[in-house]
């Protein structure tokens, strides 16, 4: 399972934002269509002011010298369609002699006018579809690959008759000579310009004599709505920059805030369970502040509950104390005054339950007092091999039925500490290792490591169970089969984890390399060199 | 005519076994609750050695203050105490306050016996001279085993009963280890391992007390202890 971190999520989540740019190019066709309907509107409007001008003048269409015949070649004249001047026919020049001044006036636009007769033959021409080159490059045009992704640009270099042939029979044309204005729209040759065609019937009496043709690029409104979605698109993406550069500040500095939470709640409690203090932040004033706040306090009730359990045993042996000494000194005087014999055994019985009573209180409290003796033990500097040779020998004597191995350095091995706990700490690692042992060997192993020692207890035996290591250090945990005259308390290896971390060292169990028994490792800092 | 015991207990069952097996001993018994009753009748007359409870009652500290008054009123009177705790913050205190020996509520009657005994023996011979054929030498050791008494280069040493126990049983063999039941043994004493490291620690710090250089009682780790021979 990969880990996705608050920033990662963040990001995620602002990937609904880019969203905006796609409404960018929604917004800009939207433009383009209100725009196109426009163009066509006024293209058409065009077209029927120019028809209605020549309305009725039947003459225009009666003298047929056309300027250009339905399938005749274009006379030299029109090479002023291309400048400002419209080119008429003579008969349009006659029967309508201000239709060339309305003719030059559209001309200024970028629109081109045809007027045609029933055979499609050009009446009069003006203008051009070509206009003036685009305007000077905007401030945005490093844009313009990107927005080429989206936007088609407008261009001139387009390729399509120039109007000097004969108009060709498109839709609209044919429909206008029907009597019907149109408007229509078709790509150009090369597919590089679109132009829109609007039609107006010239109707001389009840019958059309003719059409009015204009027709426009739609370039003007490509390039209005590529200047609109340019600069929303500019705005789009400094908006989005801004506001995910801050959303992910604000999410680095969060994730930083609950980083640092997981970091003093693992540093609130040292190994032992016990509590270092309340966890700063716990002042904010947030659902992070709250969180740190609850933290400190299960902390709290953590620390007051580890510290009942710690005293339970010590309060409990307190307790005991005297009613075991009223039965003790009952049993004793009921020896001392002459008894009968019968109720002798009972007597013998219950001394010894009073024994083990007295030696289980005597295991309760061996944790406390040893907190208590390192407390005001005097640290001195002592050899570590030389206590570990020592209480091997004492062990040897002590539980004959085993046989011990030690192997240690020719060197001495000095450490800090209180020499006599620590012989009381390798008592408890060989106590358990003899009564866990099920043959072979027990082995003492000290080995030096850099700037530290390693002593190690190993006997063959079964293994740990899989995660259990841990818990084993920890007090009233026994794995221990309740068959022996003593039940054990599980304080042992707890003394083992007391004794080595007041010695600024580690105790840690694990099973032996071979998986035929167990080792116990408690590694200590050697005292610094003189 | 027996000797006076008086003991002040505030639990009635081992009060009245207290009593009983002293009694039973041959000694003359009066028995207290409280330190209030105890007090006023010291004030009357004292008893030849008193056994003091510390946990009198529920002030936690009534048998230190009845033992620094019994010890105000007569220098001289033997002071055993008695108490369920046994941290070794206790034992100093109440030794500090005067009294001569320590014990835990649990030992067994017979050593408690044993130590009265020998707290009278003392106190006794405390006053009558000392004889040169009761005193072993080992160095600059010097124990008096009737009047049990211990000197180091010829100043006493201030020793309770268990203690000089245990110096007599290390010094009396030189050089031989004694493992902790042999010294329990010695001290009439049945505790854990802890005290008699703690019982150990003690002794030497008198000692040093006099001397910073005492260096004879040698730990044998793993077997115990060894009065280090000349």
């Amino acid at each position: 399972m990969t880990r996705l971190g608050i920033r990662a999520q963040l990001l995620l989540v602002l990937t609904v934002f880019l969203a905006l740019p796609w409404l960018g190019v929604e917004y800009a066709r939207e433009l383009e269509r209100v725009l196109r309907d426009a163009q066509d509107r006024t293209l058409a409007g065009t077209a029927q002011a120019v028809a209605i001008a020549l309305h009725d003048r039947p003459r225009l269409f009666d003298a047929p010298v056309r300027l250009v015949a339905p399938t005749g070649q274009p006379p030299q004249d029109l090479v002023d369609a291309a400048a400002a001047r419209p080119v008429l026919s003579a008969g349009a020049a006659v029967a309508a002699p201000e239709l060339e001044q309305i003719l030059q006036g559209l001309t200024r636009t970028t629109a081109r006018i045809r007027i045609v007769d029933r055979d499609l033959g050009v009446l009069a021409h003006a203008g051009s579809l070509k206009r003036a080159p685009a305007d000077a490059a905007s401030a945005l045009s490093w844009l313009d690959p990107i927005l080429a992704l989206f936007l088609a640009r407008p261009t001139e270099e387009f390729v399509d008759d120039d109007g000097s042939g004969s108009a060709p029979a498109h839709r609209e044309i044919v429909a206008a000579l029907d009597g019907i204005p149109a408007t229509g729209r078709r790509t150009t040759d090369d597919a590089r310009a679109v132009v829109v065609a609007a039609a107006h019937p010239i109707w001389v009496g009840d019958r059309v004599r003719g059409a009015v043709l204009v027709e426009e690029t739609t370039n003007a409104v490509l390039a209005e709505r590529n200047r609109a979605f340019e600069r929303l698109f500019a705005i789009v993406v400094a908006i989005l920059l801004v506001g995910s550069a801050a959303l992910t500040l604000y999410a680095t500095w969060l994730s930083a805030r609950i980083r640092r939470l997981a970091r003093d709640a693992e540093g609130a409690i040292d190994r032992d369970g016990r509590v270092r203090g309340p966890l700063p932040g716990s002042d904010a004033k947030d659902e992070i502040g709250d969180l740190a706040r609850s933290y400190s306090g299960v902390l709290a009730r953590l620390a007051g509950y580890a510290s009942y359990r710690e005293q339970l045993a010590s309060r409990l042996a307190h307790e005991l104390r005297t009613p075991l000494a009223v039965v003790r000194s009952s049993l004793d005087n009921l020896r001392a005054s002459p008894p009968p014999d019968e109720p002798r055994p009972y007597l013998d019985r219950a001394q010894q339950g009073l024994d083990r009573l007295a030696a289980i209180l005597a295991r309760m409290t061996e944790a406390a007092r040893l907190e208590e003796a390192l407390d005001d033990a005097e640290r001195e500097r002592f050899d570590l091999a030389d206590v570990v040779a020592g209480c091997v020998e004492g062990y040897r004597v002590a539980y004959p039925q085993r046989p011990f191995a030690l192997s240690a350095p020719a060197e001495r091995l000095p450490v800090d500490g209180a020499p006599e706990i620590v012989a009381q700490m390798l008592d408890k690692l060989v106590e358990n290792a003899v009564d866990f042992a099920t043959g072979g060997t027990i082995e003492v192993a000290l080995a030096r490591e850099g700037d530290r020692v390693r002593l190690t207890v190993s006997n063959e035996g079964p293994p740990l169970p899989d995660g259990d290591a841990e818990h084993l250090f920890e007090p009233l945990v026994s794995r221990r089969p309740q068959e022996g005259r003593t039940p054990h308390l599980g304080l042992g290896l707890a003394i083992v984890r007391i004794v080595a971390t007041r010695h600024r060292g580690e105790a840690r169990a694990d099973n032996r390399a071979d998986g035929r028994g167990v080792v116990v490792t408690v590694v200590l800092p050697l005292a610094a060199a003189e | 005519m027996s000797r006076r015991i008086a003991i002040v207990e505030d639990e009635p069952a081992i009060r009245e076994n207290y009593a009983d097996a002293l009694r039973r001993i041959g000694y003359d018994v009066t028995a207290f609750g409280t330190r209030d009753s105890a007090l006023a009748a010291f004030r009357t007359r004292l008893p030849d050695l008193a056994v003091v409870d510390l946990g009198l009652g529920d002030d936690p500290d009534a048998g230190f203050a009845l033992c620094r008054e019994l010890r105000s009123l007569s220098p001289a009177l033997p002071i055993l105490i008695l108490s369920a705790r046994d941290a070794d913050v206790d034992i100093v205190s109440g030794l500090r306050v005067g009294a001569d020996d320590y014990l835990t509520k649990d030992a067994s009657l017979p050593h408690l016996a044993a130590r009265i005994a020998a707290l009278f023996r003392r106190a006794e011979l405390s006053t009558s001279p000392a004889s040169a054929e009761d005193v072993i030498e080992r160095g600059p050791l010097a124990l008096d085993v009737k009047r049990m008494t211990a000197r180091w280069r010829g100043k006493p040493v201030d020793l309770t009963l268990t203690e000089f126990w245990m110096v007599n049983a290390l010094a009396r063999h030189p050089g031989h280890v004694k493992d902790r039941d042999a010294l329990m043994r010695e001290a009439n004493t049945v505790v854990d391992d802890g005290t008699i490291t703690s019982h150990v620690k003690r002794i030497r710090r008198k000692f040093q007390a006099i001397d910073p250089a005492f260096d004879r009682i040698a730990t044998v780790y793993g077997m115990g202890y060894r009065w280090a021979a000349d």
